[in-house]
């Protein structure tokens, strides 16, 4: 059994993440960019691991070409500068958008977010957790992962 | 007479059904929308927070409408101990802006109205049931002790999640102001999973209620009419278009608006 761990973004403007950059700097947190993804990880049989990649391509629920770019990450972390938000409860789904992928056992969903200051570098870390505790995530129901 | 605001965010879109059911009652009720900024709301006496997908539900139902400009006013007033009603996404707003249950602070949400157990939108008819003495929610407080109230549920995040000792601090002190029930007020398991089968949540003060389900859309019979087949679309208009069981939430928030003295302006 294997665990791959995939990054879904988009490649045309977020909406989402333009209104979270709005929002963060009502704050007062000062952040010229707010870049998203979706982070996917699954649970597959060895034998379906190196074919999953080119599955992930054809499920136009969560991965369309015209407009998303798809990136394996090395594990099921996060990247430096990056927050990952999910629900504390385990929430571990079998299919993707009704569609069940072969040798696949369990599916997590999670959501990445990045700031980004005025010079193209990560916030400071400090600026960072505010975002997370005034905002990104709710505790009553959600984690941060960093 | 008292004034109530009905603030409109980008994707609200319950504000005429919820303003019809305020005018219904006698009060006078006024759409702010958002464009209007802050100071236009703090003239209002009250404050009720419709239903919709404020900013598309994006990060989190309710969680960017909850920073907005409008809602600054909005806290500003609850914590003045003026009367603020949020249904639906507007429960989901006063969650995340930190106002119901209260217990940690404004913006600092402390409970979730979260994704459906089912992990599906549910659309149906249900009751509530006045779960705390009505002295303890002054908002609606000239309902009777454990009235039943029709709605319509329509919503995809309704199940309230907390931590667990948050959870029992809730319970324990009365936050739970209705819980699911049947048409004769019996208990039963909250259709979207939500815990302490919560339907509606207020604050410390009871001046602020979040509740899940519409009572605007339960106000007047033809809204009934697939759910109990008292009045069908072919029923005599004049009986269609008389008030039916939603209308006693609005009717119980005019009469405790009406009771308070109305500041000079």
């Amino acid at each position: 059994m294997a665990e791959k761990t995939f990054a879904i973004a988009l490649t045309i403007p977020d909406n989402e993440a333009f209104t979270a950059r709005e929002t963060l700097r009502r704050i007062g947190i000062a952040v010229e960019d707010v870049r998203r993804s979706d982070i996917w990880t699954f649970t597959v049989d060895d034998a379906n691991a190196a074919g999953l990649r080119s599955t992930i391509e054809t499920i136009e629920t969560i991965f369309n070409p015209n407009k998303h770019q798809l990136e394996e990450r090395a594990g099921a972390r996060p990247q430096r500068g990056e927050v990952w938000i999910e629900p504390r409860e385990e929430t571990r789904m079998s299919s993707v958008g009704g569609r069940t992928i072969a040798g696949v056992h369990a599916i997590r969903r999670r959501t990445a977010w990045r700031l980004v200051d005025a010079d193209g570098n990560d916030v400071p870390v400090t600026e960072l957790d505010r975002a997370v505790e005034t905002f990104l995530c709710n505790p009553a129901f959600q984690k941060a992962i960093r | 007479m008292a004034r109530v605001a009905v603030p409109i965010f980008p994707g609200t879109n319950s504000e005429d059904e919820t303003l019809r059911a305020l005018v219904a009652v006698g009060l006078e009720a006024e759409l702010v929308h958002w464009s209007r900024g802050a100071r236009a709301l703090r003239a209002f006496d009250a404050f009720v927070l419709p239903g919709g997908f404020a900013y598309e539900d994006r990060v989190r139902a309710g969680a960017v409408a909850a920073h907005d400009e409008l809602t600054d006013a909005v806290i500003e007033a609850a914590q003045a101990g003026k009367f603020v009603v949020g249904i639906c996404n507007g429960a989901q707003i006063l969650v995340e802006a930190g106002l119901v249950p209260g217990t940690s602070g404004v913006r600092r949400p402390t409970a979730a109205f979260t994704p459906n157990s089912s992990g599906r939108f549910l659309c149906m008819h249900v009751y509530v049931r006045l779960n705390i003495d009505p002295a303890r929610l002054p908002v609606v407080g000239a309902l009777s002790p454990g009235a039943v109230i029709p709605m319509w549920l329509s919503h995809g995040e309704g199940r309230l999640q907390a931590a667990p000792d948050e959870l029992a601090r809730l319970e324990s002190g009365g936050y739970i102001a209705f819980t699911y029930c049947d048409a004769n007020g019996a208990g039963v398991p909250a259709p979207n999973g939500s815990a302490l089968n919560c339907a509606a949540l207020t604050n410390a003060e009871g001046n602020v209620i979040a509740i899940m389900p519409h009572p605007e859309r339960d106000a007047w019979r033809f809204m009934q009419s697939e759910s109990d087949g008292t009045a069908s679309p072919s029923a005599d208009a004049q009986e269609i278009l008389r008030p039916s069981g939603g209308i006693a939430f609005f009717e119980a928030f005019a009469r405790a608006l009406n009771a308070r003295p109305v500041p000079a302006r």
